[in-house]
């Protein structure tokens, strides 16, 4: 049963020398063509599923001007909700008082804010543009409206400083808002940052900014490898292995046993030809997911609903016994998590959950 | 054919100096092939050799050429030109009565074209020396004529200048072969005796050998004995390359073919040996070549330990055209079953490692070189050690004495000053320096062959732009203080990166083999301390600081296909790696010795 479902927004006004997702300049023209073809992909696939998350993704989605928005916001009626959390992506600078306010009288009632920096020198660097002043007077204007923010920061950004980003962080907190995705900066392949050959920053400096941000988050709850506050559905949906929508040019979705990825030119996508790859997920695959995802949550995985959903006795499993050994992997009497010094290594203990017949152990 | 009408020849040269694509224009003029078929450099016909542009396995052909009215069959015997394959060229010359000596008409005479020219004066040989690429631009005919004139004595009317490239003088260059090389002088009636110069192995005829006869003949079903071996086989064809194969009935004195008798025994086949018959034996074999000894050594280990008995195979298999290379087992505690290879020098042992990787199908790991030290016992017994691992215990040992090689190293005079530091750094003596003429010398030194084992060539190159020629011959053994170095990892020694070095220079190089493997290994769940150390004295020390970071920062539903291939591939360079202990170490660690940097 499908729960949560993901839209993308492909355009932007800047784009970010870091950004590796699927985006476009923001072009008027193509703006009503692409909700249109939206719209149908929405008619076509959508079963009327009752959803509990909704998640409008870009790009950016608060580069669409009110009227725009007001049609995307209506396309999205069409969907069935219960208890949902219908999150809204925007950057500061293209968000505006109306815009929330349509937001709201549509039931967006969290709103995620790509922040990434405070700091002018790394605003410039990653080519964002606002100011640490505009940052705090529009998350004041948005708490009039929605108080469920989140904002992405990025860190580990190369020249970046310990004491920078306890600058970041302290400015975050001053806001005093409930969620915080931060990510350490990945140089991915085919964007402005990897094209200027800029190199990482070291591992050691990355690890103590990690330990940095989680000691001065204690306030909130860590639930993820990257994310504090209060958990979101959305996110949960993915960790969780759960099935989801996705629409919108290069959106991903998992129905089934199918992994698809929809294509990512405009040019097809507005002629309807929407899905563009499609994986079919073994077992052994499926399970595969089930422990790349959920053991980046902090909280592990759920003995029991894992043992429902896949029948598989997690604790018989050989690899799970040996990083259980190794001290790896910590169990108690619902769950078996990360070890939490490992998680910044996770992949290393990741490693052993691939290449396994799980189909032995149902 | 008329033995009169037969020439047995080779061509020798510096490498590069065209000596295959001179052969190629000879096969083509002569129309052995025609220029349809023309692939470059025909006679190359390894993969490597192509790529590389190097000669490393000799081939022989039979061209047919009429000239005056007469025909006659022309042997062309090709040559590797590295320093490595001196062996290989030595052999080739033994079954010629002639050589072409090619000089490249814009670098001159060069350290192998020294080498091969003395190899082919020992073996008796008519040269005919020959100015190729004289199409260049930077062609300086008037000066590489003086070198010839000068250096080695040739007249100047004796040269011929050609262009193996568009083909001019290459007629000129056939007519002088039948001209100037002597026919070979063998009798058809004596007993048999035929020179082995090459073996190679098909999977459906044996072993075939390549032969030449000296005297007397052979058919197709006389029985045959192995002079040195004392094998006999019943010989089931012969035949010629042209370059593709033809069958005769017969070879005759004087004449080059391949002879195959379903030899199934590798050990039977002694490249060097003299074919007899079994009824009408020769009453002594030919002079044959001394066997090569192996130079340096290095152990080779499968990754996959289950591929030894695959290994053994393939060694086995290329030894067979390959009379130089050498191998026994040897145990590692670090990498299991292999085999301890000696080969005649570095580019050896780098293409037998690569041959057995592309042709064979196994991955290997190879351990850092070493050459043979002669160690002299308190007891008084000599002892030779190939291997780092077999020196004796520090107590018994009385003298270690390591060869040493005299170098000829051919270089413009503005090199003259790189050159001694490059070779002072290298532990090396200066002996000479002979001015070729105003611009070039030849320097020799004394250097420890361990020295030249490591990076010497690389080195000379990059201190010289390229423009230095190198060529050694052994001197000898010489005491010198050396001791044994010892890595550890992680506080266990592993005896696969053991090294003998010079104790003057074993801070130095302890230091740049801990740095390197610093690099080479990488981060795992804890710190590893990497100690070079003598004895129980450490002398060098680095940290593989414990694994901070390998986490995939984001990852959200639409990502966790493209986010598992990454840890699929992360998985994948784990299982190239091998287990030393608790550590894994990368493959290229072993040869970490030899990608130090600058030290």
């Amino acid at each position: 049963m499908i729960k949560a479902c993901y839209i993308h927004i492909p355009f932007c006004n800047d784009i970010c020398t870091y950004c590796d997702f699927c985006k476009y300049y923001y072009h008027k023209p193509w703006i009503s063509k692409y909700l249109d073809a939206l719209e149908k992909e929405i008619d076509t696939f959508y079963k009327g599923e009752e959803l509990g998350s909704i998640y409008i993704g870009g790009g950016t989605p608060s580069s669409l001007s009110l009227d725009e928005l007001k049609r995307l916001l209506m396309i999205t009626k069409k969907l069935q909700r219960k208890d949902v959390e219908f999150t809204f992506e925007a950057n500061i600078e293209s968000l505006d008082e109306d815009k929330v306010k349509l937001l709201k009288e549509y039931g967006v009632n969290r709103i995620s804010i790509g922040v990434q920096t405070f700091n002018p020198k790394y605003i410039h660097f990653l080519n964002r543009h606002h100011t640490k002043d505009m940052v705090k007077e529009k998350i004041l204007m948005i708490k009039k409206y929605i108080t469920n923010i989140n904002i992405d920061l990025i860190y580990a950004i190369p020249g970046e400083t310990l004491e920078e980003l306890k600058e970041d962080i302290d400015t975050f907190l001053s806001l005093d808002i409930p969620h915080i995705s931060t990510y350490s900066l990945i140089i991915e392949d085919h964007t402005a940052l990897a094209n200027q050959q800029i190199k990482p920053i070291s591992e050691d400096v990355d690890f103590a900014m990690y330990q940095l941000i989680c000691s001065s988050l204690s306030n909130y709850e860590h639930y993820e490898i990257s994310n504090f506050g209060i958990p979101s559905k959305h996110n949960l949906t993915y960790w969780n292995n759960e099935e989801y929508y996705g629409f919108g040019l290069g959106a991903s979705g998992y129905e089934g046993n199918i992994r698809y990825t929809n294509t990512r030119s405009l040019k097809h996508y507005l002629a309807s030809c929407y899905r563009y790859q499609k994986e079919e997920l073994s077992f052994n695959t499926m399970v595969e997911n089930a422990f790349i995802l959920g053991l980046r949550k902090i909280a592990g995985i759920n003995k029991q609903e894992f043992q429902k959903r896949y029948n598989i006795d997690m604790t018989k499993l050989p690899n799970v016994k040996k990083l259980k050994e190794e001290g790896h992997l910590l169990e108690d009497e619902n769950t078996i998590k990360i070890n939490p010094k490992d998680i910044y290594i996770s992949n290393d203990i990741l490693i052993d959950f691939l290449d396994f017949n799980y189909e032995e152990y149902r | 054919m008329k033995q009169n009408n037969i020439r047995n020849f080779s061509i020798i040269a510096h490498i590069d100096h065209g000596k295959s694509t001179l052969a190629d224009r000879i096969l083509e003029k002569t129309g052995t092939i025609s220029q349809r078929e023309m692939k470059d450099q025909l006679l190359d016909s390894m993969d490597i050799e192509r790529e590389r542009g190097i000669t490393i396995k000799l081939n022989a052909v039979r061209l047919k050429y009429n000239y005056k009215g007469e025909d006659y069959i022309l042997h062309l015997i090709d040559t590797p030109g590295h320093v490595d394959f001196t062996y290989e060229v030595s052999r080739s010359l033994a079954a010629c009565e002639g050589a072409l000596l090619v000089v490249d008409a814009a670098q001159g005479i060069e350290a192998q074209t020294l080498a091969n020219l003395y190899q082919a004066l020992d073996n008796n040989l008519t040269i005919i020396p020959v100015i190729n690429k004289i199409d260049l631009p930077n062609a300086d005919i008037a000066k590489v004529t003086a070198e010839l004139v000068n250096t080695i004595g040739f007249d100047e009317d004796e040269i011929i200048l050609v262009s193996a490239k568009t083909g001019v003088g290459v007629d000129e260059l056939l007519a002088s072969i039948i001209e100037r090389i002597p026919a070979p002088k063998g009798n058809n009636d004596e007993a048999l005796q035929a020179l082995i110069f090459d073996s190679y192995f098909d999977a459906y005829r044996g072993i075939v050998t390549l032969v030449r006869v000296i005297n007397g003949h052979i058919k197709v079903g006389d029985k045959i004995k192995m002079m040195a071996t004392n094998a006999s086989y019943d010989v089931t064809e012969l035949g010629f390359n042209s370059p593709y194969e033809h069958k005769v009935d017969t070879l005759l004195a004087g004449e080059v073919g391949y002879l195959c008798a379903s030899i199934k025994s590798i050990e039977d086949v002694k490249v060097g040996d003299t074919i007899t018959l079994d009824a009408n034996p020769a009453k002594k074999p030919l002079a044959g070549y001394k066997p090569m000894k192996s130079m340096v050594f290095c152990g080779l280990y499968p990754i996959e330990s289950s591929k030894f008995p695959l290994l053994r195979e393939a060694l086995e298999k290329l030894k067979l055209n390959d009379a130089s290379l050498s191998f026994e087992p040897e145990t590692s505690q670090a990498l299991g079953f292999g085999f301890r290879c000696g080969f005649l020098g570095l580019l050896h042992m780098e293409i037998i490692e690569e041959r057995l990787e592309r042709e064979f199908n196994i991955e290997l790991i190879a351990t850092s070189p070493s050459v043979v030290y002669e160690v002299e016992l308190t007891d008084k017994t000599l002892v030779m050690v190939d291997s780092p691992a077999k020196l004796p215990d520090r107590a018994r040992i009385a003298e270690i004495r390591e060869p040493y090689i005299k170098t000829n190293i051919f270089v413009p005079s503005e090199y003259i000053g790189p050159i001694m530091e490059l070779c002072q750094n290298k532990r090396g003596n200066y002996l000479s320096m002979e001015y070729l003429d105003a611009t070039r010398v030849n320097i020799h030194y004394e250097i420890p062959l361990s020295e030249i084992v490591y990076d010497f060539f690389d080195k000379l190159k990059s201190y010289t732009k390229g423009y230095a020629s190198f060529d050694y011959e052994l001197v000898g053994y010489k005491p010198s203080n050396l001791v044994k170095m010892d890595i550890l990892l992680n506080g266990e020694a592993v005896d696969a990166l053991s090294t003998i070095v010079h104790k003057d220079f074993a801070y130095k190089r302890g230091k740049a083999i801990v740095e390197s493997l610093r690099k080479l290994i990488p981060r795992q769940q804890f710190e590893i301390p990497i100690q070079a150390v003598i004895g129980t004295k450490a002398i060098a020390r680095a940290d593989i600081k414990a694994m901070r970071k390998n986490v995939l920062a984001k990852c959200y539903g639409g990502d966790v296909s493209r986010k598992r291939k990454l840890l699929e591939k992360q998985k994948e360079g784990k299982k190239r790696m091998k287990m030393v202990g608790s550590v894994e170490v990368p493959q290229e660690a072993f040869l970490s010795v030899l990608s130090m940097e600058d030290e």
